[in-house]
């Protein structure tokens, strides 16, 4: 008996340090986690140290976690809008010191928030609790065999059903497509931010837009619906995100198109949660998933662009960068003609406002 | 969690003085607060923890979208004169040159609705009210009001669905206790194959069956039944949410149903017709009756799942499938607003409470049946 007592300390001496490093990483899942797994844990010093968890993004959990005293996550992927709430909330630990000192630079010297900065961001409280990832987007795609004469290549044309017949794939809510309809609308993409914060009636504008192609959309909530929609013919076009857009085309074959124009940009980013238990070993592995090499890696996996404007020269010089000796540029979202008529969406205001937005969506949409 | 609905102290932990000065604010006579309204507020902006003001910011953006970003913009002006060391002559003037929202009352009105440590405006919430700047309830803005018509929607789709299970079910429930052992083991079977299926493979397998370009319009415009711009739309709206809901759901009424009428002893339906009933009369007077404890607990079950369901009908119920329990989810998890969850929580439990004293009043509680 006092053998087996032996021997169950013994193990539990060898196995607590690799339980208790073990760095908890909560992600979407599927392909994009994948993407991270190969470009962020593979390559780090010790990949077995990093265990990544499924969640379906939200700060629920996180909140949970925190105020119960319980934390299991030590770090999450998120979107814009939960890095500032979940940091202003002190969900997320503020390490802006940390990451200002530990950050890896850029090849002139540039501190992870001037590198971002040049890509065209701007500050929000988000940044102090959490690092830059990578840059993803709405966008609408098409299967040009739906459209044997011309082809539909602007926000306006997705909202003319008279012009290009057929039904629209869209998401159940408001983030993305406000925005495609302000552009639809006449509104310059680079300007819509501005325009939805500043001009009063901005929103009905909008909404009267989306009225125009009310009956004449399928909705969707979950991310592989749109490809599934404009595969079975259902509709003839949708708004998706465009890493599965990528991967459809890249992996299996597909040929779509995409509309660049109108385009959405939405950011994602990594957090140290408040409490974490493995808080240093945490914040190593973000400075490692952070560093330009990191997030033009995953670029090699998943078609979702750098958020640090100098991860962009590494895989415009690395090419062909995509897998099977493709190249991946022209998959991706924020090249400098795309980002020219692109739309990079404010997060600050959609935290302000989204609940509200979201309800009014909602109910334009059960009418 | 419950408690959240009505809770609103953390706020008044962060605000105290504030909103003490807030109460001798007289609506009618100025149009804007006092100025030690302002100066309370600037203090506690400048000396209040930073964690506790940035939770006191989401609760705040619950009463008026835009409080977030006015706050945190003001935090950071007052933060620079604190350390500067000039503290303005007019608090008021301060705020307002800052933000020309502060000169704005009804960021103003909306803040009356936080300044108690109870509240009811989470269930008001919920219903499409709110509070006007004298805390009189009145109707949400007309384009937001969605939760009524969530709530009847999520009603109608649960009563539908639980009649269409009972319909359904019951010649099954039937078959299944009545036919020799060895037909009604197979039949078992295939009730519960699809019950042991995941969800989501059920769901995703009724739109491939369902959609335009799906297995049965597919059949129909082969057959010549429909032509092929006259498919028929029976996915991504209603009719796909009952559809689906009803087959996911559809075991939890056959099976209570199948263990009641399993022991319902078969010389009754002969007995009856001995006596003379015709077959309608004797199945009408003695074996239905028999069968209310059956349906009652199946009814009870699928009625149960069927009110917080939102998984399948967000997946086939397109621009219908929002039900409550979406709302409820988006809420817990997305905007954060555990007030709003646990009001709507409250009220779903309150729905069930009122279902189950009504089917005690009617057909009373001892006649529930498992098996």
């Amino acid at each position: 008996m006092s053998k087996l007592i032996k021997a169950f300390l013994f193990a539990s001496i060898i196995c607590a340090p690799f339980a208790a490093s073990a760095v908890t990483v909560a992600s979407w899942g599927g392909a994009y986690t994948e993407s991270q797994q190969k470009a962020y844990a593979d390559t780090y010093s010790d990949p077995g140290s990093i265990v990544f968890e499924n969640y379906n993004g939200g700060l629920g959990e996180v909140r949970a976690q925190v105020e119960s005293g319980s934390v299991t996550w030590d770090l999450v992927d998120v979107l814009p809008g939960d890095a500032i709430t979940g940091c202003d909330e002190g969900l997320f630990e503020d390490i802006s010191s940390e990451i200002a000192s530990m950050g890896v630079p850029g090849p002139d010297g540039e501190s992870i928030a001037e590198d971002m900065e040049n890509n065209g961001l701007e500050y929000h409280s988000g940044w102090d609790c959490c690092v830059p990832q990578i840059f993803w987007t709405y966008v609408v795609f098409y299967d040009p065999d739906a459209f044997p004469g011309e082809k539909p290549d602007s926000m306006a044309d997705f909202f003319d059903v008279e012009k290009f017949p057929g039904k629209r794939g869209i998401h159940t809510w408001a983030t993305g497509i406000i925005e495609k309809a302000m552009v639809a609308d006449g509104v310059e993409p680079n300007a819509v931010p501005t325009v939805l914060e500043k001009q009063t009636g901005a929103l009905d504008r909008a909404f009267a837009k989306l009225d125009t192609i009310k009956d004449h959309v399928v909705f969707w909530s979950s991310g592989s619906k749109p490809l599934e929609l404009v595969k079975s013919g259902e509709v003839v076009m949708a708004i998706a995100y465009n890493g599965r857009v990528g991967a459809a085309n890249l992996a299996e074959g597909e040929n779509f198109e995409y509309i660049w124009e109108g385009q959405v940009l939405d950011q994602e980013y990594l957090c140290l949660t408040a409490g974490a238990p493995n808080r240093d070993a945490a914040l190593d592995f973000m400075m490692h998933a952070s560093s330009p090499e990191s997030q033009a890696e995953q670029a090699k996996y998943i078609t979702y662009g750098p958020m640090r404007a100098s991860g962009i020269p590494i895989i415009v010089n690395g090419e062909p960068w995509g897998p099977g000796g493709v190249d991946i540029m022209p998959h991706m979202p924020n090249t400098p003609e795309r980002l020219a008529v692109s739309i990079v969406s404010d997060p600050q205001w959609w935290s302000d406002n989204g609940a509200e937005i979201d309800e009014r969506y909602a109910a334009w949409m059960g009418n | 969690m419950l408690l959240r609905s009505v809770d609103d102290s953390q706020i008044n932990t962060v605000f105290p003085n504030t909103f003490e000065e807030y109460k001798k604010w007289d609506k009618e006579k100025d149009e804007l607060p006092p100025e030690e309204v302002y100066k309370a507020l600037f203090q506690e902006l400048a000396y209040g923890e930073k964690v506790q003001v940035g939770r006191a910011l989401t609760r705040m953006n619950y009463s008026k979208s835009g409080w977030k970003s006015l706050i945190k913009k003001t935090s950071r002006a007052i933060k620079k004169v604190v350390k500067k060391d000039e503290f303005p002559d007019s608090y008021k003037e301060f705020f307002i040159e800052t933000n020309e929202k502060w000169a704005d009352p009804t960021y103003w009105y909306a803040m009356g609705q936080m300044v108690n440590n109870q509240t009811s405006i989470y269930y008001w919430n919920a219903i499409d009210r709110t509070f006007d700047q004298e805390l009189n309830v009145v109707q949400q803005e007309e384009d937001r009001r969605v939760y009524v018509q969530t709530w009847l929607k999520t009603l109608k789709v649960s009563i539908y669905v639980t009649l269409f299970c009972l319909i359904l079910g019951f010649p099954v429930a039937h078959l299944l206790a009545n036919l020799p052992l060895r037909y009604s083991n197979l039949l078992m079977i295939f009730v519960l194959l699809p019950f042991w299926t995941s969800l989501l493979v059920r769901t995703t397998a009724w739109i491939v069956m369902l959609q335009q370009k799906g297995v049965i319009n597919g059949v129909l415009v082969w057959l010549g039944i429909l032509s092929d711009d006259g498919r028929i739309a029976m996915v991504y709206n209603e009719t796909g949410t009952l559809i689906a809901m009803t087959q996911i759901l559809l075991p939890f009424m056959i099976l209570p149903l199948y263990s009641v009428m399993r022991v319902i002893p078969k010389s009754h339906m002969r007995a009856a017709q001995n006596l003379g009933a015709k077959p309608v009369m004797a199945f009408w007077r003695v074996y239905l009756p028999q069968t209310i404890p059956g349906m009652s607990a199946g009814g009870l079950l699928v009625f149960v799942l069927a009110i917080g369901y939102f998984i399948t009908p967000e997946l086939v119920g397109g621009k219908d499938g929002k039900l409550i329990g979406s709302w409820i989810a988006y809420h817990l998890k997305t905007t954060l607003n555990w007030g709003l969850t646990a009001a709507l929580g409250a009220i779903l439990l309150g729905f069930m409470l009122i279902f189950y004293w009504l089917y005690n009043k009617i057909v009373g509680i001892d006649n529930i049946k498992l098996g």
